[in-house]
């Protein structure tokens, strides 16, 4: 194996998660010559990465979970390939994925713009490859440098899982979501069942991490770009009736709110701090953007009247095992006392209203 | 050995043809102006009024409640209640409040700037007056950005102080539509045997036969 091809493993095994990070960026940010191709045994090795380091990462990350999903319509228990077919479970990658890896590997990426000749809107990327492209976004958001060259790419811009993990970073300007129902047929689906657990640890610390931003309009923008993504997957999940892939968003919900909230220093201490820049003169303005630094919680209205339908459907509809499955989840984390107490945050927000929150019942914990 | 040098001084007097010595001046330019500045806020809630009446019946209660504390009926229907600086707009039909704050405020500003120009070089005198002038009016432009922020500051101070203030007041109003409502169901209901409320805890208790 040549240098080059030493080097495209390595910044491989970066993005899948098996080598460190430091000497990844590192490798990213020096230029090499590029070669015409790879040799047999080089794309041998590549391919093998690939395979072995995709199925690993999903099976670690959710895949090997004994969890319930639905399986047309209705709620199967077991792992994931228990719950599906080889066949839905082959993966296959385009020669896309392995051009990126050459040119990533070849060029100095702080220093120029990426082109790739297949990067267009008209891009057709297989779910594998759009999980690969997750993961190297993943991989490299520490580098900003790095983020903003593979953003103006479409492999990313218009990765919808990079949109429901990582919006701020994706979006340019005003968020522009893309269609997410495609994520909720066939393999894309069964990739978003193993990401579950993934999106909700992302999604926590990401919420743990706003109360340091004191910076109003950087709240501003996280915020909108935060609640235009997940609202609109959610959307998606509604009208794909898979309501069990927006558990993620109910078990982050669960725990921002496991107990009663006094204020809202959680979300939006850091702008309430005195040395916050760039805060809003008008009072309407602050609260909006203290509006849009709660996206998550806001979000639990759309998850509440899920709620409230899955509580009509009667036994003999059509949807009855569907409703069921998400009645499950819901009760499962308490999800009446997570939305009141979600209520009773963005009641906050408005200066006229107080909390309905019982006081009697704040020594209730949910899961 | 003794060595020889020559020194030659300039001449006193300048000879024909030469150029006459560059001549320095001095302008004072200054600017002033005066603005009135106004800087407002506003924001919108709703009332959270239970329908126990019919809707046309909540907002009688409402409009009646408003009118006890001081709110005047405007010709489009709202109800206002004007402050110095704040004032509160409640439509007894939707509930919405709005809460605004206006804040003007006369400023003058001045600047000033001592330049010094050469009239052989650089700009003539009134292109340079002219130069300064622009600066200095950027300057005031400046200053009276700066004015106004700080404006919209206090316009926003003082709506956020007037909101702690009005939180209780929407509560009483709230809460006593809310009795005066439950009252009159309990009319239509049936006869009406006693009322009890107990104004430190709050409670209303209504007996009615029906």
């Amino acid at each position: 194996m040549n240098p080059f091809e030493g080097k495209l493993l390595r910044i491989l095994r970066f993005f899948l998660g098996y080598h460190p990070a430091e000497d990844g960026l590192r490798l990213l940010r020096e230029s090499n010559p590029r070669p015409l191709c790879l040799s047999v045994h080089g794309v041998e090795c590549v391919k093998d990465t690939l395979a072995k380091g995709i199925i690993q990462f999903l099976v670690r990350v959710g895949g090997w979970r004994r969890e319930r999903y639905l399986v047309g319509g209705r709620p199967v228990q077991g792992r994931l390939w228990e719950r599906a077919s080889l066949e839905e479970l082959r993966l296959s990658f385009s020669p896309v994925v392995l051009d990126f890896l050459m040119e990533v590997t070849a060029q100095d990426l702080r220093a120029r713009r990426i082109l790739l000749r297949w990067d267009s809107e008209q891009l057709r990327l297989t779910p594998a490859d759009e999980l690969f492209f997750w993961l190297t976004f993943r991989a490299v958001r520490r580098d900003p440098n790095i983020v903003s060259r593979f953003r103006s790419l479409m492999a990313f811009r218009a990765n919808r899982y990079c949109w429901i993990s990582f919006p701020t970073d994706i979006a340019q300007g005003e968020p522009n979501p893309p269609d997410f129902s495609p994520l909720f047929t066939g393999q894309r689906a069964l990739i978003l069942e193993c990401l579950q657990r993934p999106l909700e640890r992302l999604w926590r610390q990401s919420e743990e991490n706003k109360q340091y931003i004191r910076d109003w309009e950087q709240m501003r923008i996280r915020g909108r770009a935060e609640f235009a993504a997940l609202n609109r997957y959610l959307q998606a999940a509604e009208q794909a009736k898979r309501f069990d892939l927006g558990r993620f968003v109910l078990r982050v919900n669960a725990g921002l709110f496991s107990k009663h909230r006094e204020d809202l220093s959680f979300w939006t201490g850091g702008l309430n701090a005195e040395n916050s820049i760039n805060k809003p003169g008008r009072l309407s303005e602050q609260l909006e953007v203290q509006r849009q630094a709660l996206a998550f919680p806001r979000l639990m209205e759309t998850l509440e009247r899920w709620q409230t339908w899955a509580r009509g459907v009667g036994y003999v509809d059509d949807d009855y095992a569907i409703s069921q499955l998400w009645k499950s989840d819901w009760e499962q984390v308490n999800g009446d006392v997570v939305a009141a107490r979600a209520r009773d945050a963005i009641a906050m927000l408005d200066p006229l209203r107080r909390p309905t929150w019982d006081q009697g019942n704040d020594g209730d914990e949910t899961n | 050995m003794s060595r020889g040098y020559r020194i030659q001084l300039p001449d006193p007097l300048p000879r024909a043809g030469d150029d006459p010595m560059s001549l320095a001046y001095r302008i004072t330019v200054k600017e002033s102006a005066t603005r009135r500045l106004t800087a407002e806020d506003e924001i919108c809630s709703r009332l959270e009024l239970l329908e126990i009446l019919p809707p046309e019946d909540m907002a009688n209660l409402l409009r009646e409640e408003l009118k006890n504390r001081g709110f005047e009926e405007q010709p489009d229907g709202t109800l206002l209640r004007h402050g110095e600086t704040v004032s509160v707009r409640i439509n007894p039909q939707s509930g919405e409040v709005t809460v605004s704050a206006a804040i003007e405020k006369t400023v003058s500003q001045q600047a000033e700037r001592i330049t010094t120009g050469f009239d052989d070089v650089g700009p003539t005198p009134r292109k340079l007056r002219q130069q300064i002038q622009k600066e200095l009016q950027a300057d005031l432009e400046k200053k009276f950005e700066q004015e106004q922020q700080h404006l919209q500051s206090q316009a926003a101070q003082v709506l956020e102080q007037h909101l702690h203030e009005l939180q209780p007041e929407i509560s009483e109003i709230v809460n006593k539509v809310t009795r005066e409502a439950l009252k009159q169901k309990a009319h239509q209901m049936g006869t009406v045997k006693e009322i009890s409320e107990d104004p430190q805890s709050g409670s209303l208790t209504i007996t009615v036969e029906v």
